[in-house]
């Protein structure tokens, strides 16, 4: 007090006010980024990994020590209700052994009378199985483009984490269900 | 406004152009249905061609009449006490949960708050201006200060034991074998869709007032195509949102699940009694959001079944694995399939991914 | 800038007098204001006005709510230029006067009262400063929030989708806020978002630097009155809520009209970040209401009880308590969006924590009663009412704590039962204490004292009957935001729409209560509630002079935080 103002100390107190509120601000947008590593990296949300080979083929040999576990796999397929497409799995379950890869097969139709693209969203529930459960192959990482009338099978190969067997939250989980949303990528608010 | 709403429908519609013939065929072989058949879209497996003959087939189906609604609301006419109180509960979790209410919660709420009272009107009397001339200036107290955070804290642990257990029963993992009903929430009705049964969708919208009434059921909550599910079994639901949020509400099985756009939730549900169960939506989604009701009907097993074998496209499950046993479908069988239909960019992930695993 | 080291006598230089009462012209006084008190009674009057119109809102939604059917929505759409006689129309209509019933008081009623009126006026009274640190900045933040109110009325006369307006519930949840609504309605209402929250993180801003650095000497922080220790905390919670808010409503305005997909899964985003990010703000935004209630509370019954108040700094680090875990419940909100156990479980238990200060407080308001010798003057009676009222409140928010039980209350009337006691018949009673318990403070005249218990009786029994009721609709399994509901709902119902007529008349009370200060009001001394008033307002002229404090007071060691202007005892 004796040496600065209280108009300057008034002044920082302000820049110290705004810069908590400009902070706050930017972690508000930051927020986009995080929660979407944080879902990624915990699977909150029932996001689901992507893996690479080699982490697939050390998966598979942890799982020769887990003892023929196996979960059993639903597979889910919506269309947004702008999206004129026909989107089903082949297969509506399968079982597979805790680590092994598997693949698993979807079509989508386009029944509109114009080209469209799409892009798929996913999750899996229950949630707590989305940090184990990995894509090594997916159509979703990519967008779709269907002609009028053409109809394509989209393969995901996948396994399930053997570390999920070492997670009490995943006990009692015996199905998995693995659901995409497909919806126009060419967004036109009409 | 209004031309968005009817875009969104045309499209919807146009998405099941394609079935139009298989509807046709079904609504046709169906027309003996009570009601409501029409209104219903079939969005069948287009390759099973044995479940239009066994659709064909299928008897007409009879629907409960309101002497058997269990869950829905109680005027206070009818019922004072009833109508100030939940609804009664048909799920195991729901009793719990009941009593978790009943039996824990509101006493100690009621304690609180008359406690509180009490003590106001305490002070009311015993230390107003004539009672109380001088005031004191007593402004602390360790010991009491000490008491009353220790013992909110208790009788907060004492409601945290009861409430993290129904949470962990609510989150129960179904079975595998658990019947999965989707439950697809548009703008703005309801749309079931049984994906172990083959696939058909029920569209389900509110009944009108007049309807309502002819049908003998509460209007606001009575639909045309009700939820038909088996009671006594686990049912996995599954919720998804195809345009906005809607959220999935039965009171009355204390059951509540969000349908959002781009994922889906799920939970499961077990009905304990046969009979109707209302619910609505229960999350803001526009106009008509208080006007997509939602209706369970909850059958024994076997009139599950016979329900959907009445249905377009419906197979029980054991038809399902009947026809499947026949021709299994491998993967690298379907690489080849795709590889006839021309579709090269399918087929070469297909195709490396059949190099990768077997390289590996 | 207005205020200087050497003196906080600016406005003398300013406006080259000396005279502590001088006052600019009225445009110049009303419109381009810079002293806080004024800027405090325009904020009064501004949330008065914005009451009416949030108020006459719910008249609104309780007449067409008081009987099954639709019957005076189509009406409302009439009068805005819309097709009564469209069912889309209709319910669109009812979106939106939800929406604007929601928005117009939280953010228009009271928080401009709580913290724009009663703060602006009797934070730098409290505190022994002559003004606020910033008072220009003080008067933008008035006029952005009257300039947000505008735009949010513009947004019910636009088109929103199925008709006119933004009907998409305070929460503005996307997508029903995005590709769910088109047209020009919802951007309005998220501008009038952005203006109002401008408007209170200046605001909040120029309280913390008042608070921190204009204290008179010798006001240490636990000898400032607990109604500054309230609006400190406040401050706090908005700086670091509001911005999140800002934040979330913006990604909102660029996935409307910019083709950015933030909340659009369509692209990429997800619909629940947004109400992850909304109720971060939004929790917190309900302790904003209602901690400078709190305060206000703690003034007034330790006035009337002529007493200290009990356990100060438990009161003060209880604040601060429920101001901080307000920061990691958001999820409450969210129960049935699709959580998993461990965070469900985390949020129910985090969320039940908030009841220990807040008991906390209760217990310390009957203590400080206890051992007293009470007036039951009406501010003390609206007090005590608050503290009840705020007790069933708070305990039906013990029920809806737990994730398991809110699977069954989670969007029902229970919810609305809840939020309407702790804040239409928490916030908004604690607001009427603080009215009357400084009205002949701030305007100089008396108000009738008859009058204004009964306007707390009438008030106390309408709002009793229009919302305890709704607990029964909600366990019943009523939902929210419906138009119609089913015959069984029709009795509390209707019962809730007469208890709103009775709060009506509470209000005309009050308005009745106000014309008599003006025509019949006896002018009040400095300290008109006596022994028990001993914070530094009560030291100067009831109203205070337009420039007060010019010298500073002094708060002395023998001073402690409930006594700030009591005259040296003689042996010390």
């Amino acid at each position: 007090m004796a040496t600065i103002t209280l108009e300057d100390r008034n002044k920082r107190t302000m820049l110290f006010g705004f810069g908590m509120a400009l902070a706050m601000l930017g972690m508000g947008y930051a927020a986009v980024p995080l929660y979407n590593l944080f879902c990624r990296v915990t699977g909150f949300g029932g996001t689901t990994q992507v893996a690479s080979e080699s982490d697939a083929a050390l998966a598979e040999q942890f799982a020769a020590s887990a003892g023929g576990v196996s979960y059993s796999i639903r597979f889910d397929a919506n269309t947004a209700r702008n999206m004129p497409w026909e989107f089903k799995p082949v297969q509506v379950t399968d079982t597979v052994a805790i680590g092994q890869r598997d693949m698993a097969f979807y079509t989508a139709r386009n029944n509109s009378d114009a080209p469209i693209t799409g892009t798929a969203t996913f999750n899996v529930e229950p949630e707590q199985a989305g940090r184990y459960f990995n894509k090594i192959q997916c159509f979703c990482f990519t967008e779709q483009t269907l002609q009028p009338g053409e109809e394509i099978r989209m393969p995901v190969l996948y396994y399930v984490d053997p570390a999920a067997l070492d997670d009490p939250n995943m006990k009692g989980v015996e199905q998995i269900t693995l659901s995409y949303t497909f919806h126009r990528a060419d967004q036109d608010p009409s | 406004m209004e031309s968005i709403e009817t875009m969104n429908f045309g499209a919807f519609a146009r998405k099941k152009l394609n079935f139009l013939a298989l509807f046709v065929l079904a609504a046709l072989s169906l027309g003996a249905l009570p009601y409501g058949a029409m209104a219903q879209e079939g969005a069948a497996d287009p390759d099973a061609v044995a479940v239009e003959e066994s659709a064909a087939e299928a008897p007409a189906f009879d629907y409960y009449g309101p002497e058997m609604i269990k869950g829905q609301p109680v005027g206070a006419e009818e019922d004072f006490v009833e109508s100030m109180t939940f609804q009664p509960q048909f799920t195991d979790n729901g009793d719990y949960a009941l009593w978790m209410h009943d039996a824990i919660l509101m006493p100690i709420i009621t304690v609180i708050s008359l406690f509180v009272l009490g003590l106001l009107l305490w002070v009311v009397v015993r230390y107003n201006k004539r009672s109380n001339k001088v005031a004191s200036r007593t402004s602390h107290n360790t010991l009491i200060e000490v008491i009353w955070t220790v013992i909110p804290v208790l009788i907060l642990v004492v409601i945290a034991v009861p409430s993290i257990t129904l949470l962990a029963r609510q989150y129960q993992s179904p079975p595998e074998d658990a019947l999965t009903i989707k439950a697809n929430g548009y703008q703005w009705y309801w749309g079931y869709e049984y994906v172990d049964n083959g696939g058909f969708e029920v569209v389900s919208n509110m009944l009108s007032e007049e309807a309502a009434l002819d049908a003998g059921e509460p209007h606001q909550l009575a639909v045309d195509n009700r939820m038909v599910v088996p009671v006594g079994v686990p049912i996995r639901i599954q919720t998804f949102g195809a345009d906005v949020i809607h959220s999935f509400g039965i009171p009355s099985l204390w059951f509540k699940l969000d349908a959002v756009p781009g994922r889906i939730n799920e939970k499961m549900l077990t009905i304990t009694e046969p009979g109707i169960y209302y619910g609505q939506c229960m999350e803001l989604c526009g106009a008509r959001h208080g006007y997509m009701p939602i209706a369970i009907e909850a059958r024994p097993l076997d009139e599950f079944n016979a329900w959907v074998q009445s249905q377009p496209g419906g197979m029980t499950r054991a038809q399902i694995e009947a026809q499947n046993a026949a021709p299994a479908v491998q993967d690298a069988e379907s690489a080849e399939d795709a590889a006839e239909a021309g579709d090269t960019e399918a087929v070469e992930e297909a195709e490396a991914a059949e190099a990768a695993a077997e390289a590996a | 800038m207005a205020t200087t080291a050497e003196g906080f006598d600016a406005h003398h230089e300013d406006h080259a007098h000396d005279h502590a009462d001088h006052k600019p012209g009225f445009f110049a006084r009303w419109f381009m204001s810079t002293n806080h008190k004024d800027i405090g009674t325009l904020y009064l009057i501004f949330a008065i006005i914005a009451g009416i119109v949030g108020g006459a809102i719910s008249g609104a939604m309780r007449v067409e709510l008081a009987q099954p059917g639709l019957q005076y929505l189509g009406t409302f759409v009439d009068m805005l230029g819309g097709d009564g006689t469209s069912f889309d129309q209709q319910g669109h209509m009812w979106n939106v006067l939800i929406t604007a019933h929601g928005l117009i008081m939280v953010f228009f009623m009271v928080m401009p009262a709580m913290i724009g009126g009663f703060g602006n006026w009797f934070v730098p009274l409290m505190i022994g400063a002559p003004d606020m640190a910033f008072p220009r900045m003080n008067n933008i933040s008035f006029w952005l929030t009257v300039a947000g109110f505008c735009s949010l009325l513009f947004s019910m006369f636009v088109p929103g989708g199925t008709g006119m307006g933004a009907g998409v519930g305070w929460t503005v949840y996307a997508p029903l806020s995005t590709s769910g609504s088109v047209g020009p309605a919802v951007d309005f209402a998220i501008f009038a978002l952005h203006l109002a929250g401008a408007g209170s993180i200046l605001g909040a801003t120029n309280f913390i630097t008042t608070i921190f650095n204009m204290r008179a000497p010798g006001m240490t922080l636990h000898k400032m009155p607990l109604f500054v220790w309230s609006v400190l905390v406040t401050a706090f919670l908005l700086l670091l809520a509001l911005p999140v808010l800002a934040a979330a409503i913006t990604m909102l305005l660029t996935d409307r009209n910019f083709g950015t997909t933030f909340f659009d899964p369509a692209g990429g985003g997800d619909p629940v970040l947004y109400q992850h990010l909304f109720w971060f703000f939004g929790h917190p935004e309900v302790y904003i209401m209602i901690l400078p209630g709190f305060g206000m509370i703690s003034q007034i019954v330790a006035t009337f009880s002529k007493k200290p108040v009990f356990g100060y700094l438990g009161m003060a680090y209880a604040m601060v308590a429920i101001g901080v875990v307000g920061f990691i419940v958001w999820a409450h909100h969210m129960y049935t969006v699709g959580l998993d156990v461990n965070t469900k479980m985390y949020f129910t238990a985090a969320t039940m924590v908030i009841a220990v200060p807040t008991g906390i407080k209760i217990f310390s308001w009957i203590a400080t009663m206890w051992g007293g010798s009470i007036e039951f003057k009406s501010p003390m009676v609206w007090a005590m009412g608050f503290i009840f009222l705020f007790t069933v409140g708070g305990v039906t928010g013990v029920v809806l704590a737990n994730g398991g039980i809110d699977d069954n209350l989670h969007d029902t009337y229970y919810v609305v039962a809840h939020f309407h006691y702790v804040l239409s018949l928490g916030a908004v009673t604690s607001m009427f204490a603080g009215w009357y318990y400084w009205f002949p403070k701030m305007f100089g005249r008396w108000h009738s004292e008859f009058l204004a218990h009964l306007h707390f009786w009438v008030f106390f029994v309408g709002v009793n009957v229009i919302f305890f009721p709704m607990h029964f609709l909600g366990l019943q399994g009523m939902a929210r935001r419906y138009p119609d509901y089913t015959p069984a709902f029709a009795y509390w119902n209707e019962i809730a729409t007469i208890g709103y007529m009775i709060m009506a008349v509470s209000i005309v009370i009050f308005f009745v209560n106000i014309l008599y200060a003006i025509f019949f009001g006896k002018k009040p001394e400095a300290n008109y509630w006596g022994e028990g008033a001993t914070t530094l307002e009560w030291s100067l002229s009831s109203p205070p002079p337009f420039h007060q404090f010019e010298t500073l007071p002094v708060i002395e060691e023998h001073h402690s935080a409930d006594d700030h202007i009591s005259p040296k005892p003689a042996n010390a």
